[in-house]
């Protein structure tokens, strides 16, 4: 099977556009006049937005810089302002004169209105703000073009986490929940979409994210001190954004030997914008063929995979926001370890999900307000052997709502922000299970006995949380902001209630460095796998996190932070091996992220040092954590003139620790062998490196511009030792090394 | 639930694709199974203790322990584990009053067998290796027979010759509830654990000559063996 494994990964990866966009329509008469579609760039995109005073009027005449563009716009009577030709994720800024500078960001076609503030302060003069939670240290918002510019990620923009700070990196490409951030458990962090929590990143091959670059608008990566509207997580955040329809339609498809999709996005009348995708896998139509015949192995389901991401924006009036949004993914595969398929030697595995949500937005003066439902059936069904099962059926509801209020100054205070949130999340799980007793004190959990079912279960689980929380953010002069806010969840099903207090003091400690120190409680509900059969309480974490935002120069940013996190109350087993709220531990580290953005270049340097330990129980010795990784280094440059762009990225990381096995007792009734295990992660695997360089060039074949691409992981061939594993009757160990080299190759074109 | 199954998926991989001995693999040191005889003990009965191990030196044979004991025993059943005189070791059921102590104790329904359990060690190639087994006391039962074999579809002697680069079709008949595990150390089984598809081939770098060995286990305690010596004679000039 590992044979097989690198033959596939080594499979060339080909993916070419078999259809192309519509033309795009003139665009309507604007501020300059009327305006043909310039030929497209496969890195800008077209964008339009509006800038308003603090009472929504529109702002004539207001000069308009967007990063990147050679002139600077004005905007018309209606306030509005148009540019081909911007840089996603490119800075806008917008001057009039009686107004304070207003800052925007291109996030997509449609830019959100940039509120201007009047220099005049006068303690009643308002401002709609609707502005997103402050950013927190060490925070990271990526977009697609600059996913593309990060080698390595087959152009993935999920797959840009492992160069992120504080993410713990293997070189393994399996599936995971969530992915493990500053030292805690993958299930301590949140993965959202369109503000919601999904229940898996990656496709169960874990080359594929669920959701593909294309039907995203940016992600967030918020590895701690994150705000008050986000709950039920103890490390950090990772938002995904959908992304909207654009004026003009476009309809593209591509296929690779991993998968093929299409996509149809634009606009339906003036109010209403639309984006629709549908992938699915194609590697099942070619693993059969490259594996060989003598290998013992009978793929009765061949890997593969769905997924779909719809999205419906409407703008209902000036006052009212719309969106509609779907999400899904199915993973399935059955392998028999055997030719004969042998019920013992059978893997089946089927998991998916759809989470259906709708927001409705609304904003007058200086209120806004945000309701949104969302739903999400999800299945999980599991057998090994023919006694092992999982069989996991859940509904979420979710019901959020937020109310925010501005204003300039009040109370002394100036450009304050009040917010009032609540929230309900009723899951209704139906479990059956039959497996063995998971572990929790970092033991090796890979070699059990097939007939293990020590662990039953056959019923149904509720949780029901719910939260309310509030925040005031306000300016304690021009330098100086402090945002304090409450966090209060209730976790019915242990009867809990967790009040959590966060806040963060930023500093403009000079015109472009600003400070940045958050601290706050965080809970996560014993709501996690096995945890589910439990009465558990939540586990407790204290974060404390500092950090500075520096821009030496334009298009440099420096972004180093440290952090400490307290953990209790976790959940682990005793000696005995009862599970209880037993655990703690501490996760302490450093972090840089330092960015280039200028002319040719984009350069990225992340390196993140880390400690995080554990204690299992009162009196038990001081372990590792299992995803303890004490350096992470990403370095990648990229340089792009004319038709061409060159990039390479470097990676450096340790290895993760595990528990070594020092004997084995066989049990001759079962046939089995026990293994016994060492010190609980003791010891660690090597160092990885790897060198990984991605090449584009761009053509204009007949109007068409065609964006080929290469993309190569570990071009020198590295293959460390990602972890280990055991014979059956662990007499012998081997090795689970890292990808071989991994060549992506792809087209893409836009009429 | 999801990080527990995708562990497995990377497992099975794993296991699929290491260059470690497989489980069928004779030439490796190892205990294959533990025996009493009978399988279960009546009341003041005594059971004889051995093993079927193989050694990379040595190949299969069956061994005494070198160390037996009932760390776990119920009351009374303490010495139940004791030396046989012989320089091997044995079960001694006790008497009938103990047994219905020792099923007090346990909370067992009246007459219900006792569970007595083992730990054992043997000597494998020079390496002591440990292993446990359940045996039951208080009832007589015998371990179970080892069916009817075929082997490519001719009953065997005690030594074999099967053609060379070809597969063979190893055969038993039994309890179909009964696992079943063939091992040797001639040339490479397929489906090692199913008792009517198991393939033998001999191919060329294999061991052309060697042993053959098939445990039957009746999920209860019982166990049972045959063992052959085999050959695989290479055509001539290879």
């Amino acid at each position: 099977m590992q044979l097989h494994r690198h033959a596939l990964f080594a499979s060339l990866v080909v993916a070419a556009p078999i259809a192309a966009a519509d033309p795009p329509p003139l665009t309507p008469a604007g501020p300059a006049g009327p305006q043909l579609p310039a030929p497209a760039d496969p890195v800008t995109i077209a964008i339009t937005g509006r800038v308003v005073d603090a009472q929504g009027h529109p702002v004539a005449g207001a000069t308009v810089v967007v990063e990147g563009a050679a002139t600077p716009l004005r905007t018309g009577p209606d306030g509005a302002y148009h540019l081909d030709g911007a840089r996603p994720g490119a800075t806008i800024a917008v001057d009039k004169d009686g107004f304070q500078t207003g800052l925007g960001s291109v996030a997509g076609p449609a830019i959100d209105d940039i509120a201007l503030a009047s220099l005049e302060h006068n303690a009643e003069t308002i401002e709609i703000h609707g502005d997103p939670p402050p950013a927190s240290p060490g925070a990271t918002k990526l977009d697609r073009s600059e996913a593309e510019r990060i080698p390595g990620t087959g152009g993935d923009l999920v797959r840009t986490l492992t160069a992120l700070p504080g993410v713990a990196n293997t070189q393994r490409p399996s599936s995971m929940s969530g992915i493990v951030i500053r030292g805690s458990a993958p299930q301590d962090s949140k993965i959202l979409i369109d503000g919601f929590e999904v229940p898996l990143l990656y496709h169960a091959i874990g080359l594929r994210a669920i959701v593909p670059t294309e039907s995203i608008a940016s992600l967030d990566y918020i590895p701690g001190g994150f705000d008050v509207g986000y709950g039920r997580a103890g490390s950090g955040i990772v938002a995904l954004t959908t992304r909207p329809g654009e004026a003009h339609a476009t309809e593209q498809a591509e296929v690779s030997l991993l998968d093929g999709g299409v996509l149809a996005q634009g606009a339906a009348g003036g109010a209403t914008r639309y984006m629709l995708a549908f992938r699915r896998s194609t590697i099942d139509l070619l693993l059969p063929h490259v594996i060989p015949s003598r290998v013992n192995l009978s793929l009765t389901t061949v890997p593969y995979y769905y997924d779909v991401q719809a999205r419906i924006d409407h703008d209902l009036s000036p006052h009212w926001q719309l969106a509609l949004s779907a999400i899904g993914s199915l993973d399935a595969l059955e392998i028999f370890a055997d030719k004969a398929k042998n019920p013992d030697k059978r893997f089946f595995d089927e998991t998916e999900f759809i989470r259906v949500t709708a927001t409705a937005r609304w904003h007058d003066g200086p209120w806004s307000a945000t309701v949104a439902a969302s739903e999400m059936p999800e299945d999980i069904d599991t057998e090994r052997g023919a006694v092992q099962h999982i069989d996991a059926k859940r509904l979420e509801t979710t019901v959020r709502g937020e109310l925010t209020r501005s204003a300039d100054h009040a109370a002394g205070l100036v450009d304050l922000s009040w917010r009032l949130g609540a929230e309900a999340d009723v899951s209704r799980y139906h479990l059956d299970l039959a497996i063995p007793t998971p572990q929790h004190n970092g033991v090796l959990q890979t070699m059990r006995d097939p007939n293990d079912v020590s662990t039953r279960f056959d019923g149904v689980v509720w949780t029901p949380d719910f939260a309310a929380w509030t925040a005031l953010s306000a300016g304690l002069g021009s330098r100086v902001r402090l945002t304090t806010g409450l966090r209060i969840d209730g976790f019915d099903r242990s009867g809990e209630v967790a009040i959590q207090p966060r806040g963060q003091l930023e500093i403009r400690l000079a015109d472009k460095t600003t400070a940045r120190l958050a601290a706050g409680a965080y809970r996560r509900p014993a709501e996690y796998q096995d945890e589910l059969l439990t009465s558990l309480h939540s586990e407790h974490n204290t974060q404390l996190v500092a950090g500075l935002e520096h821009e030496p120069r334009e298009g440099i940013r420096i972004q180093p932070s440290i952090y400490y996190t307290d953990r209790s109350h976790l959940v682990s087993n005793d000696a005995s091996g009862q599970l209880g709220n037993l655990g703690r531990g501490t996760t302490y580290g450093a972090e840089l992220l330092a960015t280039l953005r200028g002319g040719p270049w984009f350069g990225w340097l992340s390196y993140s040092y880390s400690r995080s330990t554990r204690v299992d129980y009162p009196g038990a010795a001081e372990r590792l954590f299992e995803y303890d990784q004490t350096h992470n280094l990403n370095a990648a440059l990229s340089w792009r003139r004319d038709n061409w762009q060159l990039g390479a990225r470097f990676e450096l990381y340790s290895g993760l620790p595990y528990t070594p096995v020092t004997g084995s007792v066989y049990d001759s009734d079962a046939n089995f062998y026990h293994p016994i295990y060492g010190a609980a992660d003791s010891q660690r695997t090597p160092i990885h490196h790897q060198l990984d360089i991605r090449i584009d060039h761009t053509w204009h074949p007949a109007g068409i511009a065609l964006t080929g691409f290469l993309d190569v992981q570990n071009v020198y061939l590295n293959d460390s030792v990602t972890s280990y594993s055991y014979s059956y009757d662990y007499s012998q160990r081997f090795s689970f090394v890292g990808l071989p080299i991994l060549p992506t190759i792809g087209v893409r074109g836009v009429l | 639930m999801k990080a527990g199954v995708v562990l497995v998926v990377v497992v099975a991989a794993a296991a699929c694709g290491n260059d470690t001995d497989p489980r069928w693999q004779l030439h490796h040191d190892r205990i294959i199974a533990v025996r009493t005889t009978p399988s279960h003990v009546a009341a003041g009965q005594l059971a004889a203790l051995d093993a079927l191990i193989t050694s990379i030196d040595g190949g299969l044979a069956v061994a005494s322990p070198v160390q037996a004991a009932s760390p776990a025993a119920p009351p009374g059943l303490e010495a139940a584990v004791a030396g046989d005189g012989r320089g091997g070791w044995q079960i001694a059921a006790p008497d009938a009053a103990t047994l219905d102590a020792a099923r007090a104790a346990l909370g067992l329904a009246p007459g219900a067998p006792v569970p007595l359990d083992l730990a054992v060690t043997f000597d494998v190639g020079g390496e002591l290796l440990a292993a446990t087994k359940r045996t039951w006391l208080g009832e007589p039962r015998d371990n179970p027979a080892v069916g009817p074999v075929t082997i490519d579809g001719t009953t065997p002697g005690a030594a074999i010759t099967i053609p060379f680069d070809t597969d063979v079709a190893l055969a038993i008949d039994v309890d179909p509830t009964y696992p079943v595990n063939w091992l040797t150390s001639c040339g490479s089984l397929n489906s090692d654990d199913n008792e009517h598809a198991v393939l033998l081939h001999v191919e060329r770098d294999d061991p052309t000559s060697g042993q053959l060995a098939v445990v039957v286990r009746d999920g209860d305690g019982g166990v049972a063996w045959q063992t052959w010596s085999i050959d695989a004679p290479p055509p001539a000039g290879r």
